[in-house]
């Protein structure tokens, strides 16, 4: 016998003898035994190994099971790595476990979708693994914020990036990545270099039908599109050449068509200059859409632009009518020497500098320039993605900027009366009224309320969810512990204070006396610090936000415990200035507790925020805390917002001098939100690094731990 | 070594590199005309202490730089006593070496030092113009030529790193940001030597990573980095491997923000 069969004659006895020992019965349930014994023969002895451990892994579960592994698996390990194997397999015995016999079965006999999903998923670029990267890589490509989302059909909306959740198209997954990015790309160049401004598409409405010459269109879009990206970012528009074409002869007939609307790839060309040159190419042969060019759906545009470009507008009229009594102050007697046109005086403009895509967008009061804040800039650059240049009636500050007229009539007090008096102990606070620049003496009625024990279960599915976070946070937070300063000129401590030591070495020698601190110690738990957690219990909170609060509270509160900092946890709402209402959730005296926990998991989404009430009681309460470091932190879902005149600027500046007030008696306020437009008042309200927002609410909990370690280290 | 030996080897010579952004010049010139101290705002990397190089040079005056840090207090500031051959002398710190050459004084970071040390400066910074010396018993009175000048980074976050009101009340605050493109790009051309084009690349790609800030980038591309990068291409580096040594990697660890500002690079040039 040569050596080769005779060794394979060997493995097969011996295959056959130890699947005999270890799963005796559930071979003789196996179908085709003695051809299944030769296949596992032929294998590599890892992959032996390996189904023979399942096998008797199984057998304890259920021999019929552990003999359809055994017919199926040396199938799977032809075809599968041993990690895909193992997938299998696993996910055969979770269907045992929970939906039994039938469902494993099944797992098991059906092992040709599953090479075929697991080779697909090889190659395939899942939306979810790049998502993240898109949405950073297009943000930074500048313009307006685009969400990067799936949908069977490839397409934007000017607000969100539609990609597919699953692309296959090439023969590997980096491949596909690179499409996928591509794609995004050029839908972002779509609404950057102004195909979807609101005239082009309008005129483009008008004059195209779907059919015919909607297409030609999309084509001649792609040549100047293409242009402008190679003219910003030359290197990104290789890599999109490079993924462009199906083949040469689709390479060659786009050519061939750029050709002939070259003219289209001068700078500076427009949407309106394609649309132009729709008629001349109707009998032009088209080639195929390029790989990456998705679709275009105009009506989608249409429908989104429609929702924004009014609230846009009326965003920045009012923007404009709160800049302008700063501005109309300078004197008006020299608008003719101060202006280069007359007409210009007390007017707003708009300049634009650079050419199509990096425009610079100015505003000019009088012709001088108005520094904008972060978020006007962007409302502007939006605005002007939209409609590429302003109309006088979006330059027209919104009449009456206050949140109420000015003789009080309508404001807050009108609801005075409607209201039934809360019960418990009743506190008075005062609320100051920007436009009349004076406070609304013990204005506000407050009460403290506890809130309610919730369900027990959800404390233990956070823990759950988020084990390994919770390990992190909480060796985060022993490291501040360990990274404790170093305390000189000790009388005891680990080192010698050299320092010290000399000092004291030219006091003995001058005849004076030796002074005895000479070490230097390590102090530990050098930590003084308080803080006060503000949540948002508004109606706006309710779902997923609300989830997120809680899961944050009870994971800080673990951390927490780490650090021994003292503190306390708050929930605020309320309807109108007669029923502000805080909720006790933990105060400072109280330890953490499963008391605690329920409560947290009790937090519950009630009516209003009335911002400014609850920032003075509870920084009153933090106030009394001896503590060297005293942080109020809120967490929140969006602007002050009451039932009556608490919204807009009145809510705002309410807060922000309630905010003064507490920072003048030693607290540091900070907010942590989740309100994307946080930008335009965040700042004015807490000053300018002293809030953050977190975009993704799932980030929540992982965020508020981080943020807390930065703050107090 | 002298006053005038520690003096002389202070100065500065050769004319540091620095486009002015603004009327800064002519605010710092006043500022130490009339004697009054100076607070430098601005993030990371805009050219803060290239500024003050370029002053003292200006102004011919020698400089004097502590760059602080957590543990520096007030003797490394002012002076201590050392002991040599059983002997004991005392020595100089940065700060009363700098008042005794009528010197620039440029605090570098200074919330980054401890508390106490603040005080220090602060008879410097009114119009006591004095600097004790508690150890030795002597009280130095400040020559006119003598200028403090700190720098901070407001946007760092931390409420135990904030500069107290009673400090920064008595300085004259300059803020500084990143330069505008053009200014940008003549800088990374000027420092960096790069031909113009390749500048505006760099340039354009630091403006893509600051559309970063705020989400998930705590601070964008520093003009300083993108000298760096800009230095590394003209030493032979390809521009997409300069960007990404010179500042990705010095901006994240993040790995998603790592493959965002790669590919910004590869995009952009």
């Amino acid at each position: 016998m040569a050596d080769a069969p005779r060794q394979n004659f060997f493995n097969l006895i011996r295959v056959q003898k130890d699947l005999e020992k270890i799963a005796g019965e559930a071979l003789m349930r196996t179908p085709r035994l003695q051809e299944v014994v030769a296949e596992i023969a032929e294998l590599e002895r890892d992959a032996q190994d390996f189904i023979l451990h399942w096998t008797e892994v199984i057998t304890l579960s259920n021999h019929e099971l552990a003999a359809h592994f055994l017919a199926q698996a040396p199938a799977a390990f032809r075809a599968l790595d041993k990690a895909a194997v193992e997938d299998w397999v696993i996910k055969a015995m979770d269907a045992f476990d929970n939906r039994g016999l039938g469902f494993a079965i099944e797992v098991f006999d059906r092992l040709e979708p599953w090479i075929e999903a697991h080779t697909q998923n090889l190659t395939a670029c899942a939306l979810d693994q790049v998502a993240g990267f898109l949405r950073h890589f297009v943000r930074a490509l500048g313009g307006r914020t685009l969400v990067i989302a799936s949908d069977p059909q490839t397409y934007t909306d000017t607000e969100k990036i539609f990609l597919p959740a699953m692309l296959n198209q090439l023969g590997d997954r980096d491949g596909n990545a690179r499409l996928m990015k591509c794609t995004a790309v050029y839908l972002w160049a779509q609404n950057r270099y102004g195909t979807w401004r609101y005239r082009a598409l309008e005129e483009a409405i008008r004059q195209l039908d779907a059919a015919l010459s909607w297409p030609v269109y999309q084509r001649l879009e792609a040549v100047r599109l293409r242009a402008a990206i190679a003219h910003e970012l030359p290197g990104l528009a290789r890599e999109m050449e490079a993924m462009a074409y199906l083949d040469d002869a689709h390479r060659a007939a786009w050519t061939r068509f750029a050709t002939a609307a070259n003219a289209l790839t001068a700078p500076g060309a427009s949407a309106h200059d394609s649309l132009a040159l729709v008629a001349d190419f109707m009998h032009t042969p088209l080639p195929a859409p390029l790989c990456w060019q998705g679709e275009m759906l105009p009506q989608k545009v249409r429908e989104a632009l429609f929702r924004r470009v009014p609230r846009e507008k009326e965003a920045l009229q009012q923007a404009l009518s709160e800049l302008q009594p700063e501005h109309a102050q300078h004197p008006e007697g020299e608008e003719g020497e101060q202006t280069p046109g007359a007409e210009a005086a007390n007017r707003f403009s708009v300049s634009r500098q650079g050419g199509e895509g990096e425009a610079q967008n100015e505003l000019r009061y009088d012709g001088q320039p108005v520094p904008l804040t972060a978020e006007l800039q962007d409302l502007l650059d939006s605005i002007m993605q939209d409609v590429g240049e302003l109309t006088d009636d979006y330059l027209t500050p919104a009449g009456g900027s206050g949140a109420y007229p000015l003789d009080g009539s309508g404001g807050p007090e009108t609801y005075l009366n409607d209201l039934p008096s809360p019960a418990g102990k009743l506190y008075l606070y005062p609320e100051w009224d920007y436009a009349r620049q004076r406070f609304r003496d013990a204005f506000c009625a407050l009460t403290e309320q506890d809130v309610p024990e919730g369900d027990a279960a959800f404390v233990e599915k956070t823990r759950l969810k988020y084990r390994g976070l919770a390990k992190s946070i909480q060796r985060i937070f022993e490291a501040i512990l360990s990274e404790a300063q170093r305390q000189r000129r000790q009388v005891h401590g680990d080192e010698i204070d050299l320092d010290a030591l000399v000092e004291a070495h030219v006091d003995r020698l001058m005849g004076r006396e030796m002074p005895d601190r000479l070490y230097t110690h390590f102090r530990k738990s050098g930590r003084s610090v308080a803080v006060m957690f503000m949540v948002d219990m508004s109606g706006s909170t309710k779902g997923w936000i609300n989830d997120a609060e809680r899961e944050s509270l009870i994971l800080l509160c673990e951390a927490l415990q780490v650090l021994g900092d003292s503190y306390a946890i708050y929930g605020f709402s309320g309807r109108t200035n007669k029923r502000c209402e805080v909720y006790r959730v933990k105060t400072f005296n109280e330890p953490f507790s499963t008391r605690v926990e329920r409560r947290i998991s009790g937090i519950a989404p009630k009516a209003y925020t009335r911002m400014g009430v609850a920032v003075r009681h509870l920084g009153k309460l933090l106030g009394d805390v001896p503590a060297r470091t005293r942080l109020l932190i809120t967490l929140s879902d969006g602007k002050p917002e009451d039932y009556g005149s608490y919204r807009g600027r009145y809510g705002i500046e309410d807060t922000r001098h309630a905010l003064l007030e507490i920072k003048r008696s030693g607290i540091h306020p900070f907010c942590i939100t989740i309100d994307r437009e946080a930008q335009s008042y965040l700042p004015h309200m807490y000053g300018a690094s002293n809030f953050t927002v977190v975009d993704e609410v799932a980030k929540l909990p992982w965020k508020v731990a981080d943020i807390y370690r930065r703050l107090t280290t | 070594m002298s006053d005038i030996d520690h003096a002389s080897a202070r100065m500065i010579t050769d004319a540091p590199y620095y486009e002015p952004v603004g009327k800064e010049r002519e605010v710092f010139t006043a500022a130490y005309r009339n004697q009054l101290p100076i607070l430098l705002k601005g993030p990371t990397g805009c050219g803060k202490t290239r500024f003050v190089h370029h002053m003292a040079w200006q102004l011919k005056r020698p400089l004097v730089t502590v760059a602080c840090h957590d543990d520096l207090t007030a003797a490394d500031l002012v002076g201590r006593f050392l002991v040599k051959g059983g002997e004991t002398e005392w020595v100089d710190g940065p700060l009363a070496q700098a008042v005794r050459m009528g010197a620039i004084c440029y605090l570098d970071e200074v919330v980054e030092a401890r508390k106490d040390t603040t005080v220090v400066i602060h008879p410097l910074c009114d119009d006591r113009r004095i600097l004790p010396i508690d150890k030795l018993g002597e009280v130095l009175t400040v020559p006119p030529e003598f200028s403090l000048v700190i720098s901070y980074n407001p946007g760092y976050q931390s409420v135990l790193k904030d500069l107290k009101q009673s400090t920064r009340q008595r300085f004259v605050a300059l803020e500084f940001n990143y330069p505008e493109p053009a200014l940008e790009q003549r800088i990374v051309e000027a420092e960096g030597g790069l031909p113009a084009e390749m500048a505006a690349r760099l340039v354009k790609f630091g403006a893509h990573t600051r559309n970063l800030k705020g989400a998930g980038l705590e601070e964008g591309a520093s003009t300083r980095l993108l000298v760096n990068a800009g230095k590394l291409i003209n030493g032979g580096v390809a521009p997409a491997v300069a960007c990404d040594t010179a500042v990705a990697h010095a901006l994240t660890d993040d790995p998603e923000l790592l493959q965002t500002i790669h590919e910004l690079a590869s995009a952009v040039f």
